[in-house]
This record gives structure tokens, sequence and C-alpha cells, in this order.
């Protein structure tokens, strides 16, 4: 081989499994396991409810079904500011992109307040973790999602305040798809949930 | 297709340019072998740890009721006058296969091999996410922590057996023990968290960092396997944290998951713990098999017989792995017509692993056989792995189960499988890529004689166990010789637990020899062993960065003994038309 | 970066389509069906509002095959556990 070909050899990239950057990729492969999470515990719930004989509360019996149909509408309001971002800094519209992810953090935000307020509700009127089979489910289920958005909202407020500092362009704003991707993953957990828990 | 472009990986390969303060260095170092290391040095503490909880209920069960040597030295909670309680033993029990199989086992084969080993043989610098890296290791520092402090709070460490099964383990009245029981599941949350960063390393880099000409079938079969693992490891490991997340709170919130009288199922605890128990056992086997399959081919100066069939074996193994957990449950009182389905697909999974262990004898078929420590080790991983498969069988079939399990043959079996299986395979590891990671050789005539007296005493430990399991030998108990159907096999129980010392002797004599060897080992050649696979090809220890360019890959990885060559191995970034004309 | 990034859809459809499904939902859910036919038609519902959200949000309708396969993947030993424990009370 001549050392042309040489050279063209060192400059070959590496090989791409699937086509796709790996800060995407990663972020794919933690949620694959993050399924199999929310599947322990929700899984659980189904279990525990249509497979063990206890008789349980009927939808609406004890949880609010109206507020938390408001708050799932919420929630899917706050992923589409997210989407709206990413779509805004891929045209490279950092002034809108800044915007939208400043809407998805207070609408992320307002509906973990808003769940806290109907646990602050369930709890003053005597329903607790404690409360059999159902309290038990409840709790964890609702507990543990809330957890994931709180932590999202979190890590959106970093991006936002990055993108304020002119942290993303149009060429690299792979930390916005990326916190994006988790993002609508917990919207779209939401979505199973409140049909499991409050609907069925 | 997408444009494909060079993505930097962020490390650069400066020798001493900046130099890194000691602590960024050494102690929170995002440099994957700095990191494999860290674990290494953690794992063995831990399998020494393990070892010695053994120790200690060999003792009781060698002696019963006698005074243990040194038990004076325990607190009278644990051993008053030096005789071990039934509440310190049924302790030792538990946290003995819990630091074993997650403390040592476990983190031996991934913290250890998957970070040291995927970056070096795909040819990339350094792992996808190094910072996430530093992170893995130091929760799992931390969840060590968390699980021997255990043993110092009042009531003592957990009692409910590594599988922790409910409602013993969430009933702090029944068991007597409270704080220990919330550590364990503290520490195996951290743990799975920990686990579960590592996991995100290992696929990611494979999938995207390998270097160019490095296709997926040109992969070496330890990281095939690592890789593998690593999937089970995201699929199996959350739903343990789960589980845990949920025994926790029956044991402090007022949850009633798996308590019986407020409608829980203990029977959801089993299910859920054994759906992640059993991905876990071939996360335990998995990656042995594939360092074996690396070292035996070095060793017999042969490719691996079967490459593409070793590989497909390890991804039936994973599949099938998530369809047979109900086998740990056949006395439980679950559905007979879920126990045969579960029957069935776990005598099927022993048909993948037995195409490995015949492709591991064809391999070493006519081969050049050298007897280096690592090459005795890995042999002998084939043997007892079989052994241990064999037995498998056995315990596949329901009715047969029903009358061993929870018998001392199940421990049998266990041993083979884990130690004789992946603590044999663990060595043989320790001993092949010691050069590489520390610049320095072990001697062989030292491992050669920790090989033998580890061989030797192993198989006095647990061959009798097979015996005493279908004699009757209930697991987890305090004292046999109180059974009259038991009191006959005591001096079999003797036997077993004088080998059991001498067996931790041998390892004990293995750790002076390791760190005899870190400090005054011969200095060691960049490929000691003549090695065809990516990591043989740069410095012993490599730098910081691993490659100052980034290798092309234009062989498979076992390319030993070619026909058409007059060196006996063939590296796998060495290009053909330098080599031999001839060869393609 | 990928062509794929370029296809954006148009988002509020999505969102109105997932508002509607919302309200059909709720409704649905008190309509009094009976119970077996009530679960079937709120699952199905949920599932499309979720394939929607990965689809469209997340993406995937653009992305290689591979990646559709791997988000898809997780999907498998979550039924496996779920309907086998399940079986244990049937």
């Amino acid at each position: 081989m001549t050392s042309h070909a040489a050279t063209m050899e060192r400059g070959r990239s590496p090989e791409r499994g699937l086509g796709v950057p790996t800060n995407k990729l990663g972020m794919w492969i933690f949620l694959t396991s993050e399924v199999m999470f929310f599947t322990g515990i929700i899984g659980s719930y189904i279990i525990l409810r249509f497979g063990a004989s206890d008789s349980w509360a009927a939808p609406g019996e004890v949880l609010n079904v109206t507020v938390t149909a408001v708050n799932t509408f919420i929630l899917i309001c706050s992923s589409v500011t997210m989407v709206k971002a990413f779509a805004a800094i891929e045209n490279g519209d950092e002034k809108m992109l800044r915007i939208w992810l400043l809407a998805t953090a207070i609408i992320g935000a307002s509906f973990v307040g808003i769940q806290l307020f109907e646990y602050s509700e369930l709890i003053h009127h005597g329903f607790l973790p404690s409360s059999g089979l159902y309290g038990s489910t409840f709790y964890s289920m609702t507990g543990f999602h809330g957890f994931h958005v709180t932590v999202g909202v979190l890590c959106i407020l970093w991006v936002t305040l990055k993108a304020f500092r002119g942290g993303y362009t149009q060429e690299n704003h792979q930390g916005v798809e990326v916190i994006g991707l988790y993002w609508h993953f917990v919207d779209l957990v939401w979505i199973i949930l409140f049909t499991i828990v409050y609907l069925i | 297709m997408a444009t494909i472009t060079a993505e930097p990986t962020g490390v650069a390969v400066v020798e001493e340019e900046h130099p890194l303060p000691f602590i960024r260095k050494y102690i929170f170092s995002t440099d994957h072998k700095t990191i494999a290391i860290q674990f290494l040095f953690t794992c063995l503490f831990f399998l020494l740890v393990g070892g010695l909880l053994a120790v200690m209920l060999r003792y009781q069960l060698g002696y019963p009721g006698k005074p243990m040597p040194g038990g004076d030295l325990l607190p009278e909670t644990m051993a008053p006058g030096g005789i071990i309680l039934p509440e310190f033993y049924i302790s030792l029990v538990t946290m003995h296969g819990t630091f074993m199989v997650f403390f040592a086992i476990m983190p031996l084969l991934v913290g250890v091999y998957a970070n040291y080993l995927i970056p070096l043989q795909i040819g990339t610098h350094d792992m996808a996410f190094p910072r996430l890296n530093m992170w893995s290791y130091w929760l799992f520092f931390v969840s060590g922590l968390v699980m021997l402090s255990s043993f110092a709070v009042e009531g003592g460490a957990s009692v409910a057996g590594w599988t922790q099964y409910a409602p013993l383990s969430a009933m702090p009245e029944a068991s007597g023990v409270y704080a220990g029981q919330q550590l364990w599941m503290i520490s195996i949350a951290i743990f799975g968290f920990s686990s579960l960063l590592g996991s995100i390393n290992y696929v990611t880099t494979v999938i995207n960092l390998r270097a160019p000409g490095m296709t997926w079938f040109r992969l070496p079969l330890a990281t095939w396997s690592l890789f593998i693992t690593a999937i089970l490891g995201l699929l199996a490991i959350p739903v343990l944290t789960a589980a845990v997340i949920m025994l926790l709170f029956d044991q402090t919130i007022g949850t009633t998951f798996f308590l019986p009288e407020t409608g829980g199922q203990p029977l959801l605890w089993q299910h859920l713990f054994w759906f992640f128990g059993h991905p876990e056992v071939y996360i335990l086997i998995l990656p042995a098999m594939g360092f074996v399959s690396d070292i035996i081919a070095n060793g017999s100066r042969k490719p691996i017989f079967g490459y593409h069939s070793m590989v497909f074996a390890l991804i039936s193994i994973a599949f099938l792995g998530f369809i047979v957990w109900g086998h740990h449950m056949f006395q439980s009182g679950m559905n007979p017509a879920l126990a045969m389905s579960f029957m069935i697909s776990t005598l099927v999974i022993a048909v993948p692993s037995a195409i490995k262990v015949f492709n591991w004898m064809g391999t070493m078929w006519r081969g050049s056989i050298q007897f280096t420590p690592h090459m005795l080790f890995a042999v002998g991983f084939v043997m007892l792995f079989a052994i241990g498969g064999l037995s498998g069988i056995f315990m596949a079939s329901t009715p047969v189960d029903i009358y061993i399990h929870d018998t001392y043959f199940i421990v049998a079996h266990l041993h083979y499988v884990l130690f004789g299986g992946s603590l044999f395979a663990i060595f043989a590891a320790i001993y092949y890529w010691f050069p590489k990671m520390f610049g320095r050789m072990i001697n062989d005539t030292m491992g050669r004689i920790h090989f033998a007296l580890t061989f030797i005493f192993f198989n006095l430990v647990f061959f009798p166990m097979h015996g005493l399991g279908m004699g009757g030998m209930m697991r987890r108990i305090y004292d046999p010789s109180q059974y009259e159907h038991l009191a006959g096999m005591q001096d079999t129980n003797t036997l077993v637990s004088l080998s059991a010392f001498a067996l931790y002797a041998s390892g004990l004599l293995f750790f002076v020899m390791f760190f005899w060897s870190l400090f005054r080992g011969k200095k060691a050649p960049v490929n000691p062993w003549n090695a065809t696979t990516l990591e043989w090809q740069v410095p012993s220890p490599p730098l910081h960065g691993n490659w100052t360019e980034i290798p092309v890959v234009y062989h498979g990885p076992y390319e030993y003994s070619h026909p058409d060559m007059d060196k006996d191995w063939l590296s796998q970034n060495e290009r053909p038309d330098v080599v031999s004309p001839a060869r393609h | 970066m990928s062509e794929a990034g370029k296809q954006h859809p148009r988002y509020m459809l999505v969102f109105g389509g997932l508002a509607v499904l919302t309200a059909i939902e709720v409704t649905a859910a008190f309509m009094g069906f009976p119970r077996s036919v009530t679960i079937i038609v709120l699952l199905g519902l949920a599932g499309w509002k979720a394939l929607l959200v990965a689809l469209y949000f997340m993406h995937l309708k653009w992305e290689p095959r591979a990646l559709k396969v791997l988000a898809a993947a997780p999907l498998l030993p979550a039924a496996i556990m779920v309907v086998v424990i399940l079986m244990e009370y049937v």
C-alpha cells in the first residue's frame, strides 16, 4: 500500500453501529432501563390489583380525576413546548429556544406543584401510603413518576441557563435534544399511568 | 444513511503536557483503566470479606456449637464466648452471599474488565461517558460501605438470605433485624444505580466507538460477552431496584406490597426478585465465558472453534435467561402449569451453554497448549462449569427440584458455576491481563501452585455437597448434628469445613503473590502472550488515551496459526500485505 | 448532523391529537361500558397517545430502524414479566 492509502486509512472514522450520535444513543439506552424500572413498579400494581382478589376503589371514588386530567393536559403542553424549543434551535433561533425552554420548565414545575397539592388533599382525607395496597401502589407509582419529573425540571433549568448564556447553536445543540428525549419519556409514562391509575 | 463524521471523544493523548493533580489522576479519575483498577482493589477486598464470612459459617457447620478460634474477638451479640449464635450464623450466610454476588464476582467481571478491556479491545481512547464512569465506581464504593456498616448497627446485619424473601425481610418484628435490613436495601439500590451507569457506558461505547474495520464479527469474545452482559444488566437490574425500594417502603412507611396480613403478596417478591435474579446469574457467567474464550484461543494457538456460534450462543443464553426465572420457585406453591413452562425453557437453555463447552474443547483439540496459570484456570473453568451445568439439568426438572430445592445440592451447583466457573475465570483474567494492567509479570510457578491448591480444595469443599444435599441436608441451617438424618454425615461436614479453611488459605496466598508481583514482578513486555487482540498492541501499561493514533482493524480476533503465515499469530491491526502477500 | 433532524412534523397537530384523545379517554372512562370494554378502549387510547409522543415528539419516525428496535426492545421482557406473573393468579 502506498503512504497515501495509509493516510486515508488513518482518516477513517469509527464504525458507527446505529448511525446515531453518541449522547443521543446513551440517553435512549438509559430510557430502556427506565422502562424496566417503571415496569417493576407499575407491573406490580397491575398484578396486585388484577391478580389479588381484593376489591379496590372504583375510578373517581378516592382520586380526583378532573384535576389530574387537567394536569395530564398540562404535562402534554410542556412536551409541546419542549419540542418547539428543539425545532427552534434546529433552525438556529436561539431566542425562541430560550423562551420555549423556560416555558417547559415553568409548566413542568406546575405539574409537580399540582401533584403535591393533590397529595396534600388526599393525605388530609386519610389516604396514605399505609392505606392498604391501593395507598401503597398509588403513592409509589405517582411518587416515582413525580420524582422523575422533578429531576427533569432541574435538568431543563440547567439547559435553559446554558441557553441563556448562548451555549447552544444550530450546529451544536445535542444537550437540548437529549434532555427533550428524557422529558418526552416522562410524559409518555404519565400517559400510561394516568390511564391505569385514575381511569381504570 | 446519515453522514458519518469522526466525533471527538474529548480525551487527548497527552503524556506530560498537563500533568493532572494526584486526586484527579488516581482518586477521581475518569480514565477507564484507572477506574478498572480501583474496582479491582476494592473487589479483591470484598472477596476476602466474603471468604472470611464463609470460613466462619463453615466453622460452625464443621464444629457445631464449639468456640471458634478468634471468636472471642467478636462482640457478645454475635458470638458469646466465641460460639457463633444462630442469629449471627444466619446473617453470615446472608452476607456471604450478598458480598460475593454483588461486591465481589459481579464487579470483578464487569466493573474491572468491562472498564479495562472494552476501549482497548475495540480500539478507542476511553469510554463514551468518562465522567459517568467515575460516578459508577464511587457509587459502588459507597454502596459497599453501606453494606459493611450493616454489621455494626444494633440488631446486626440482614438475616433474610441474599434472596431477601418476604415476609421475613419486610418484618423486623419477625427477623429481629431493624436497621440492618434497611441498610441492605439502601446499599443495593445505590449499587443498582452504579451498575446502570456502567451498563450505559459499555453498550454505547461498543456500538459507537469501534475503530475502523472493527466490525461486529471481528470483536473479541471478551467484548461481545461484556456487551451482552451490559444489556442484561440494563433490563434486569431496574426491576430489582424497584422491588428493593418497594420492600424498603414495606419496612419503613407502612406500605404492604409483600405483607400478607394487609393484602400483600410474598410470592410477588419472589417473582420480581428472580425476574432480576436469573438474568443476574447470566451476568455472572457470560463475561467469564468471554474471557475464557480469549484465553483458550491464545493458550492453544488456535482460533476459537465456531466463533459465530459462540456469539449466537451468548445472545441466546441472554435471551432465554429472561424466561426461566421460575425454576428458582418450584417449591413456592406457584401455578404448576407455569412451572412446567419454566422447566422446558430451563432445559432448553442448556443447549447454547453446551455448545460453548464443546467449542472450547474444539479449540483446544490438537492445539499447542501452553500451561500458563491463566490457561490452567481457563481449562479448569471449562471442567468445573460443565459439572455445575450438569447438576443444573437435575434441578431444571421440576419433580427432581422439589426434592432437592433448598438443600446442599443447590449449594454445590451454585458454587461450581460461581466459583469453579466465574471465580476461576476471574483468576484466569487476572493472570492474563496483569502484565498489561501493571507492566509486571506474575511468577508462573507461584501461579501454578495457586491453581493446584485452589482446584484440589475447591473440589474437596463442594463436590461432597452434592451427596449431602441428596441426603437431605437443608440450606442455611445452623447445626446439622441436631437432626437425626444428618448426624451421620457430620464427618463429611467437618471434612468440607477443613478443606474450606485450606481453600481460603490458598486465596490468601494468591493475595500475597498479587501484591508482591505489583512491586517486585519482572517488567512485562508489550505482548507477553503473543496475543492477537488490540489491547496487546499498546504499551504495558497503556498511556492515558490508549492510542496516539486510532488503529485500523484488518482481521478477526483469533488469527493464530494461519497456514499461510510463518509467525503463529497475527494481531488485529497488522496490515496483511506487510505480513504475507498471499493473504487477502 | 443528520438529515433526520431536519424533518419536523406539524407539532401543533400532534398536540391537538393528544388533547382530543385525552378528552375522549376521560369521557369513555365514565360512560358505563362493560368493564372489559372500558379497559380495552382506555388502554388502546393510551397506547395511541404514547405512540404519538414516541414517534413524533421523540422523533423515532425519522430515526434509523435500529434505534426504533432498541426503543421497542424493553417492551418484550416487560410484557413477559407482567403476563407471566399474572398467570399466578388466573
